[in-house]
């Protein structure tokens, strides 16, 4: 690690003023972007950086002064630079300009035949991509729907979902993005869809889970009862004797994917009636249950 | 990889004022989906490139329009200057070959 003094060539006693024209003078000199093919501007540049960075900062360049940090201590490496992006960038970025070499192109031989093949790349760059945002309802990411989409700055777009989509999942409309700037395809429209919650269900992988409420008749003596599904209501046979609690499974009533569907898992809940009941109350105080029946067994200690 | 704006804006070291001048003057063609701005990798290092001519390099606004341009300029050369230095070799190549073949019949 070389010296940040020597790297700007200035005294250790330099001011702050001093410094910065030094880093000013290296830095018009230096700037990778000014010199786009040496890749020796392009290290000298960093190390100048670096060092002016270490030295602007009356703290640093004290702590370095003291040896408590070394010249690295301080070393931010540069991120990559505008040359090195207008480098790789494919043809047709928005920045690109022909016209250093336009006239060239006018003449008939093998090189304009070049310059012509680049120009009509950009022509014909695709346009960018368009980024979206929506919401659709829960039954709808499971069932699958064609919803169309109100786009803030006027227009829509017809967007079909498919059935068992997940959250945040994003569909790609092709050729409904952005324009090409030239004659090229217009970009493509991605979509990420969120999923607005349900009111009773809900989603975990491919299963559908439900709290279903039941009267204490139903739950004592069993009974054939009507459940929802994603698809609409289903019959059930709530066996005699169920509990809160307990868990019933509706195979292949759960969230399609590729082949077939998941299930939907049902809890049990057993509601009392919600005004006060004399005849369930007379009942009750005649009745003596079972030794065993003992709900908190498990909790005494 | 897509930067939103206001990450942009932290990045790029810009408020938010600043930013929408240089927008105006086409220094930066960041693209826009429906409700708002979105930035690539490549804007932002050309952002910093028009940070560091103007703090560093003290080049007033007039100044930095005009090297932009020509810095875009200089990066169509080059790609098209790639471009035919490597149809150059290409073309060197295929002429070396040949000779060599003629050179071998010849040995016959």
């Amino acid at each position: 690690m070389k010296d940040p003094y020597e790297i700007l060539g200035v005294a250790k006693t330099a001011s702050p003023e001093e410094i910065r024209k030094a880093y000013l003078r290296l830095a018009k000199k230096l700037h990778p972007d000014l010199n786009p093919g040496s890749k020796h501007s392009e290290e000298r540049f960093k190390e100048v950086s670096a060092a002016y960075d270490l030295l602007s900062d009356a703290d640093k360049r004290q702590r370095f002064d003291s040896g408590e940090i070394d010249a690295s201590g301080a070393e931010r490496p540069r991120e990559r630079f505008y040359k090195d992006f207008a480098a790789e960038a494919a043809a047709g970025h928005p920045y690109e300009n022909h016209s250093g070499y336009a006239d060239f192109v006018e003449t008939d031989d093998i090189f304009a035949e070049l310059l012509r093949r680049r120009a009509r790349e950009a022509r014909h760059a695709r346009g960018p991509d368009l980024h979206y945002h929506f919401s659709i309802d829960f039954l709808d990411a499971i069932n699958g729907a064609t919803k169309v989409l109100t786009l803030p700055k006027g227009g829509t777009l017809h967007v079909t979902i498919p059935p068992g989509i997940q959250e945040g999942q994003i569909l790609r409309l092709r050729g409904k993005g952005a324009p090409s700037l030239g004659e090229g395809e217009s970009g493509d429209a991605l979509v990420e869809i969120s999923i607005n919650p349900h009111k009773f269900f809900s989603r975990h992988g491919d299963d559908i889970h439900v709290d279903l409420p039941i009267t204490l008749t139903e739950a004592v003596l069993g009974a054939q009862i009507r459940a929802p599904t994603p698809k609409g209501p289903v019959v059930l046979t709530v066996p005699k004797g169920s509990n809160t609690g307990n868990v019933l499974r509706l195979k292949g009533r759960g969230v399609p994917r590729r082949e077939g569907h998941g299930d939907e898992f049902v809890t049990l809940k057993v509601m009392l009636p919600q005004e006060p009941n004399p005849e369930l109350e007379a009942f009750l105080s005649q009745w003596t249950p079972e030794k065993s029946y003992d709900p908190r067994r498990d909790m005494q200690s | 990889m897509i930067i939103s704006k206001p990450d942009f804006l932290e990045r790029a070291r810009l408020d938010r004022e600043t930013l929408e001048v240089w927008i105006e003057e086409e220094w930066l063609l960041p693209s826009r989906t429906a409700d708002e701005l979105v930035f690539s990798e490549m804007d932002l290092a050309r952002a910093k490139l028009i940070r560091d001519l103007r703090h560093d390099m003290g080049v007033n606004d007039e100044g930095v329009g005009v090297i932009l341009n020509l810095l875009d300029q200089i990066h169509g050369l080059r790609k098209v200057m790639a471009d035919l230095l490597r149809s150059a070799r290409e073309q060197s190549g295929r002429v070396h070959d040949l000779s060599s073949m003629d050179q071998d019949r010849g040995d016959k």
